[in-house]
């Protein structure tokens, strides 16, 4: 690979990336959404990138996972440029099978779970096993049943989505993930979606995923989450980075004045 | 008085009105289906390029009456060497003017498929050809059943126009019955009936497909096998 | 084509005029009836739905052609004598007031029932309700499915040249024989056709866009 080249100075001095970005900006028309991000993604790292709607933070993540083609800048996985190749001088797009290899650490779950509505929960697991891995029938239900049990939703195996709450679906959107056997997993605000009392059981799957040391880039709004279970937080604004760093210090001593307002704006929605 | 004599000392010329009628709209049905399928697919393939050729086509068959259609291809065709029989002509004016219909209803199912449902799958390392047959098709299948009931059922409707270029079919063994016999309501209330007969029929059909295209009820989970119990 | 156009066009023009004078009434007239039928289909009552619900599986389940003919030839047997164009009116009207019926009827069915509770809870009364409330909002949900169902119309009024109306259809034939040019004739009355539901699509998005913040406020 020759890019890995390019990679070198930037990364060797830390603990590997498994996740890289370096000064990628994105535009829809003429807004521009993210400019110039740096972002870096260590293994066993839970990182919670927080901000208002608007301010980027989805966009980085689809953008990290090539759902959105960033502009400039490069994204790594695992030292490989994601998306684009080098041609003759110029960068060009890669094939969406290239797209597939470099992408493989990588899960997503996302915040409107889009579940397969035609499959039920256990296919929705194996569909991915047997295509892309494979599988047997057999095998890829072993291993679907041994994942739909992990976020405790066995005995839903046979149902379609449809007759699924949203806190269910949403744990069927991580066990799909989880079989792939990503070694990261993006979080696109899973809870958003979701009624109050249903948020806490998809959390619990993602503290439990956490402690096991899963690499985890989550956008969210839950702010408890993201005290208790990041090593680092992002507060991103206007798609920029405003602030980053370790969440006791980002959410006590906040730098910014924007970030300062966000946070008593959340305080005093969340206050009663 | 309804005078049912009539209708059985008519019954040949019913039975093969019934014949012409089903069989031209049998297969003028399939060429718009297919034809239209195409369509939908060159269109969302290559939106530059066929965009805006196809978008045209619909718009001709949206604005211009079928009868028009017919006489074009029936008495239009020999000025520029195309000669048809009438039932031909029936059954290529009947395939054509759907198809403008059929690309646009697939075309609409296929864009309602929510975009981050091939995004997950897509994620998981779903190339976009599995996608495509998977995730994509199952749920248009599902999607365009009511609407292409409902558009067979135009065209068969639609299909008493070719009485008018002189083909033997419902209609026009009907009014030649009536013209016969000089009995107006028992030919028509029959053949309307076989009408509805076959309009039903393909209601049935549709309704019972979109059942089961829409069949989720909790199924149960095959058992594994003991080779695998046994590890675990 | 173009040359067709110039040398017939009076005669195409009266053709064009009667299609529009038929379709348009028919559309008029059978909108009055649809919304009747619509009211007598959601009806309670069993003996004013049953009916309704018939009128409308027969209009909207047979071809519009046999309808035609069966009018044409039924009126004189039972005394009735009509003129073709009035027959072709007719007929137009009593099946196009079946389909409108099943757009009014899921029109109204859009409308969320706590909007009639509470004119109903005003004091308002059934009729006012559905005078005041239901229906201007009904013809801002159903201008689309009209719209379609108008240019339905316009097409089938084809088919009344069957009848000897000469509307453009039939005054298309006409040229046509006398031409011996049917090809370049009947794409002459295409595109007549083509432009008017052209126009009459165009116009119909138009409306609906200005109908968005207009009516619901009044």
């Amino acid at each position: 690979m020759p890019m890995v080249d390019t990679l070198a100075t930037s990364s060797s001095t830390r603990q590997k990336a498994i996740v890289e970005a370096q000064g990628i900006s994105k535009q829809f028309g003429d807004l521009e959404v993210l400019t110039d991000i740096d972002f870096s993604l260590s293994p066993s790292e839970v990182v919670c990138v927080i901000g208002p709607s608007g301010s980027g933070k989805s966009t980085l993540l689809r953008c990290l996972a090539f759902l959105e083609p960033y502009d400039h800048g490069s994204v790594y996985i695992d030292s490989q440029l994601l998306g684009y190749e080098d041609s003759g001088g110029k960068r060009v797009r890669t094939s969406e099978k290239r797209v597939d290899e470099v992408r493989a650490p990588v899960g997503m779950v996302f915040q409107h779970f889009h579940l397969w509505p035609h499959r039920t929960a256990l296919e929705n697991v194996t569909e991915a096993l047997r295509l892309v891995n494979g599988l047997s029938r057999r095998e890829a239900t072993a291993e679907g049943m041994a994942m739909l049990e992990q976020v405790g939703l066995a005995d839903r195996a046979g149902h379609f989505p449809e007759s699924l709450s949203g806190g269910q679906k949403q744990r069927v959107a991580i066990a799909r993930a989880l079989a792939m056997k990503p070694r990261v997993m993006f979080f696109d605000e899973p809870t958003s979606a979701l009624d109050p009392e249903l948020i806490g059981e998809v959390l619990d799957v993602m503290n439990k995923l956490a402690a096991d040391g899963m690499t985890m880039v989550v956008v969210t709004h839950e702010m408890g989450f993201a005290a208790k279970v990041a090593d680092r937080v992002i507060f991103m604004d206007q798609g920029r980075v405003v602030e980053s760093g370790a969440p006791d210090t980002l959410f006590r001593q906040p730098k910014s004045e924007r970030l300062q307002q966000f946070l008593n704006t959340w305080r005093e929605r969340h206050i009663d | 008085m309804f005078d049912i004599a009539i209708l059985w000392e008519a019954r040949e010329l019913i039975l093969q009105g019934l014949w012409n009628t089903v069989w031209i709209c049998f297969l003028g049905c399939l060429l718009a289906l297919s034809l239209g399928l195409l369509l939908a697919a060159l269109r969302l393939a290559n939106p530059q390029v066929f965009g805006y050729p196809v978008a045209c086509y619909v718009e001709l068959c949206r604005g211009i009456p079928l009868l028009i259609l017919l006489f074009l291809l029936y008495y239009g065709g020999p000025s520029i060497g195309l000669t048809l029989s009438a039932s031909v002509a029936g059954v290529v004016g009947i395939g054509l003017y759907g198809a403008g219909y059929f690309a646009e209803i697939y075309r609409g199912g296929f864009k309602s498929i929510p975009k981050g449902h091939v995004e997950a799958a897509r994620m998981l390392g779903i190339s976009p050809f599995h996608v495509l047959t998977r995730i994509q098709i199952p749920q248009m299948a599902r999607l365009i059943v009511p609407p292409s009931t409902n558009q067979l059922i135009i065209l068969v409707k639609e299909s008493a126009l070719i009485s008018i270029i002189s083909v033997n079919d419902l209609t026009k063994n009907a009014t030649s019955i009536v013209n016969e016999t000089f009995h107006v309501i028992e030919p028509y209330l029959a053949v309307a009936l076989l009408y509805w007969l076959i309009i039903e029929l393909i209601a049935r059909g549709g309704y019972a497909l979109e059942k089961r295209l829409a069949n989720r009820q909790p199924r149960p989970i095959e058992p594994l096998g003991d080779t695998l119990h046994a590890n675990g | 084509m173009f040359e067709i156009l110039l040398n017939h066009y009076p005669a195409l023009a009266e053709g064009l005029i009667i299609t529009l004078v038929v379709s348009l009434s028919a559309i008029a007239l059978g909108l009055v009836l649809g919304v009747l039928l619509a009211f007598g289909l959601m009806s309670r009552h069993r003996l004013l739905a049953w009916p309704c619900g018939l009128y409308r599986s027969f209009w909207r389940g047979t071809p519009i052609l046999l309808q035609l003919l069966l009018v044409y030839y039924l009126l004189p047997e039972v005394g009735i004598e009509l003129a073709p164009i009035s027959a072709a009116i007719l007929t137009l009207t009593l099946n196009t007031a079946a389909f409108q019926s099943e757009i009014f009827r899921s029109g109204i069915s859009h409308i969320p029932a706590g909007q009639i509770e509470a004119a109903r809870m005003a004091g308002i009364s059934a009729w006012q309700t559905r005078k005041r409330i239901i229906m201007p909002q009904v013809f801002r949900l159903t201008l689309p499915p009209l719209t379609n169902e108008i240019i339905t119309i316009l097409k089938n009024s084809s088919l009344i040249s069957v009848i000897a109306v000469t509307e453009l259809m039939r005054v298309s034939e006409q040229i046509a024989s006398r031409t011996f040019q049917p090809l370049e004739t009947y794409l002459a009355a295409a595109l007549l056709y083509l432009a008017v539901n052209l126009v009459l699509a165009r116009l119909s998005a138009y409306l609906e866009r200005r109908m968005v913040g207009g009516l619901a406020t009044e």
